[in-house]
């Protein structure tokens, strides 16, 4: 007895004596000292290039790198299987990490930021990445801070909209007399009645029950905002208004929901969708681009290239896009946190890294090589757009680098495949955004997790019936609906959300004075 | 006594018995078995062709008239976008059959005289050891220290030997082969002992030819385990490796595939061109393909042992 707890105690020894050896090692940097090259690393999403074409663009973006600040960039790929996990995993294993894409609203990145895996870059910056710092107002590097340290560099100048509408044809809306660009759910209903009928063989909106309008519902009848939190297939928390934004409301259990269900009712009577709609595995899309279907439903980014597709499949077709936010002037802005890049706190070079990053972002030739490639191979300029070269081809050519961690609007060359006229949209975003409220919010689900789980539940089940009206009486189904997420604990997770909400109040308001 | 000449008796049948007439109700009873066993075997084959059908069908008809076991319009556009690069999985194939040998043969090694030695009586420790081993079934680090320990401590990131080692040795067989072994008298080891022979003469030339039940089973599961490791690779082997196993190669085409659809940033490929529903299928049948032809191999070691008779009681 006593030899094999002998055993057993030596090794604990060993196995001590082993891992304080290993945690020993000591860390040696270049520090600021430009005479010795270094390779830095940058961590990017996505699965790594296989054509040989992305290593010969970096041969050309290492070219100039070691000539400007004898360093060497290395891409490393968190591949799409598993990411979380993996990127997760990356950071929590003090693996020493360079640059590394963050996203608050995406990659867990307050989160990490409170795991202490991210290096404070207050005293850097200035002195590193002069020219990022300069470019990035004081409210956006507040927005950058965890703790009141700066832990990410935001990427803050660069235009992309994500807000929902629905894609409708311009030709058909003008043949239905609508001469105006729709500007609500009403004109929609005239629009889609019109193709009913006098465009017999096609499915006036051929909808999939996967994705719920009820979001983009009540951004078009309420000042509400969304919250950076999921009930599943439908929002069913919301925030009162841009201007009382720390009040929770839910739309569900108000006029708003029932109107909905009414509505939507009302549209699937009158053959709007498919009968079989709750089924429908058709891709809405494709049969747009078919003259199938006269309707569909996605974000402006997504617009704007299924505009240049549709002019070239439907010519004449002239597609539009309805925004939410046009009916009541309700929009934020993209968080400009869903981008950016944060250094690795156990960075062996966090100097050289940031000189590296300062030149990705500023300098026009090495942002252009990141970001699309060589000229000549990846892309040609005709009239000031990129455009495809004759003879490339998508399998050989094809580039990407996944830099989603500091684009900037005033270097990026328009592609032929972006429709010239976004513009238009952006312009009219321009006069009606606020800034994102909730970027650094992050609700906590510890304490509502089954809860949270329930409601989910619910939504799954019923929500798609009552957004394409398939639930019979609509306000019964509403009733239903509402009795039920009661059940699963709809006050218990409302409660704990206005209470993180006064907490997240407090703290805005505490910041805001300092 | 000699094994081999004993070994040889196994797989040959005993002579048949001159027929006997059977009466009716044997018939019949006997033909309902045969129906009814057809029937269960053809409806354990039918989410096989399923999967087969719909890995040849183009994606416009799987949309159209759901999954098929006869394709509705034949097309092998899923298996040309699996097979884009000859190449890669090939070598991935390669990997992973050579993972598999090995860790199967190593493997097997380990469990089965880890097994054996748990249950010889003369032991002494067996029951505390066996405690730690059936521990590690109830609580484990998690996944970070275990991270840790492979890449930090062990630095086997970008090494095969990742994926290979954790899958060596697994409590649950080695309690199987334990209790396996259990069943083959300690007397026969007694009794080589007298004769002279070594603790390891006797666990190769007694022990595992006596257990070729258990060892077939066990090193089928061990087999189908590397065959079908994804977790382990997907987490150490990063893409800056040529070749990778065969399950995460197929497993990135698809969550590669399924990315570029759900993204608005590929407006050079149209939605409609990725054939995700069949290329799923196809992945599958590309990676179950070669597992089917692991059992009939062993199918013929799945024997009772020969213990019988081997002690004179």
């Amino acid at each position: 007895m006593w030899k094999f707890r002998k055993l057993i105690s030596a090794l604990m020894v060993a196995v001590i004596v082993l891992s304080l050896a290993a945690c020993g090692g000591s860390k040696s940097g270049a520090g600021d000292d430009k005479s010795q090259f270094v390779t830095v690393t940058f961590v990017a999403l996505g699965d790594k290039p296989k054509n040989g074409q992305f290593e010969k663009v970096m041969e050309k973006v290492n070219t100039i790198m070691k000539q400007k600040i004898n360093a060497e960039v290395k891409w490393k790929w968190v591949e799409w299987a598993d990411w979380q996990t993996k990127y997760n995993l990356l950071l929590a294993s003090g693996e020493p990490v360079d640059l590394i894409t963050i996203g608050t609203d995406w990659l867990d990145t307050w989160s990490n930021a409170q795991r202490g895996a991210f290096m404070p870059l207050d005293d850097l910056l200035p002195k590193y990445a002069p020219v990022t710092w300069k470019s990035i107002p004081a409210e956006d590097w507040n927005q950058s801070k965890y703790n009141g340290k700066i832990v990410l560099i935001p990427e803050n100048d660069y235009t992309q909209w994500i807000n929902h509408g629905f894609f409708y044809r311009g030709d058909w809306a003008k043949q239905a007399g609508i001469t105006e660009p729709i500007k609500d759910w009403d004109t929609i209903g005239k629009y889609l009645q019109w193709i009913k009928d006098n465009k017999p063989g096609v499915i006036p909106w051929d909808a999939q029950s996967s994705t719920s309008t009820f979001g983009g519902w009540v951004q078009s009848h309420t000042p509400y905002l969304e919250l950076p939190m999921s009930t599943g297939y439908l929002p069913v928390f919301n925030t009162k208004s841009y201007d009382d934004r720390y009040t929770v409301v839910s739309p569900i259990f108000e006029d708003t929901f029932l109107n909905f269900a009414t509505t939507m009712k009302e549209w699937a009577d009158k053959g709007y969708w498919r009968e079989d709609v709750l089924n429908n595995k058709n891709d809405t899309r494709v049969a747009l681009q078919a003259g199938q279907t006269g309707m569909d439903q996605h974000h402006t980014q997504t617009f704007s290239g299924l505009r240049v597709q549709m002019d070239k499949k439907q010519p004449g077709s002239e597609l539009q896009m309805f925004p939410f936010s046009r009916q009541s002037g309700n929009l934020l802005e993209m968080p400009i946190t869903h981008g950016g890049v944060s250094i690795g706190a156990h960075s062996k070079n966090p100097e050289r890294a940031l000189m590296a990053y300062d030149l990705i972002r500023n300098d026009k030739e090495i942002y252009q090589l990141i970001n699309y490639g060589m000229e000549g191979v990846q892309y040609d300029i005709k009239d000031g757009k990129r455009v495809l070269p004759a003879n490339y081809n998508e399998t050989n050519d094809a580039f990407y680098s996944d830099f989603w961690a500091g684009r900037m609007d005033e270097h990026e060359i328009p592609s032929d495949t972006t429709w010239d006229k976004i513009d238009t949209l952006y312009s009219e975003y321009d006069k009606i955004k606020k800034p994102y409220p909730y970027g650094q919010f992050v609700f906590d689900k510890t304490a509502v997790e089954s809860e949270l789980t329930a409601i989910s539940q619910v939504t799954a089940e019923m929500g798609p019936a009552i957004t394409y009206g398939k639930a019979g009486d609509p306000a019964q189904a509403v009733q239903d609906f509402r009795d039920k997420l009661k059940v699963a604990g709809y006050d218990k997770v409302m409660a704990e959300l206005q209470r993180q909400l006064d907490a997240y109040k407090a703290q805005q308001e505490s910041a805001g004075t300092k | 006594m000699d094994i081999n000449s004993k070994m040889d008796l196994i797989g040959s049948t005993p002579p048949r018995p001159a027929r006997i007439r059977q009466d009716k109700s044997e018939i019949i009873v006997r033909w309902a078995g045969y129906i009814f066993i057809s029937l269960f075997a053809i409806s354990c084959l039918l989410p096989f062709l399923l999967i087969l059908g719909t890995s040849f069908t183009s994606e416009s008809a799987v949309k159209q008239h759901g999954f098929n076991i006869w394709p509705h319009e034949f097309s092998t556009f899923a298996y040309q976008i699996v097979f884009e690069n000859p190449k890669l999985i090939i070598g991935s194939y390669l990997v992973t059959m050579g993972i598999t040998v090995v860790g199967t043969i190593v493997g097997l090694f380990i469990v089965a005289m880890t097994g054996y030695a748990l249950q010889r009586p003369d032991f002494s420790y067996r029951n505390r050891i066996s405690f730690f081993i059936y521990f590690t079934t109830l609580f484990s680090g998690g996944l970070v220290p275990f991270y840790l320990l492979i890449t930090q401590y062990l630095e086997l990131k970008d090494n095969y030997l990742a994926v290979l080692l954790p899958g060596l040795l697994t409590p649950f067989l080695i309690i199987m082969m334990k209790s396996f072994v259990r069943s083959i008298p300690h007397a026969i080891t007694e009794s080589a002992k007298i004769d002279g022979a070594g603790d390891f003469t006797i666990f190769l030339r007694l022990i595992l030819p006596m257990s070729t039940p258990a060892l077939a089973t066990i090193g089928l599961f061990i087999a189908l385990g590397y065959w079908n490791e994804w977790y382990h690779a997907m987490l150490f082997l990063s893409p800056d490796m040529d070749y990778r196993p065969l399950q995460l190669f197929l497993y990135n085409v698809v969550t590669s595939a399924d990315f570029i659809r759900n993204s608005a940033a590929s407006s050079n490929v149209a939605m409609s061109d990725v054939p995700l529903e069949t290329m799923k299928m196809a992945t599958a049948v590309v990676a179950t393909g070669p597992v089917i032809l692991f059992y009939p191999f062993v199918q013929r070691y799945f024997i009772k042992g020969i213990t019988v008779g081997a002690v004179k009681g």
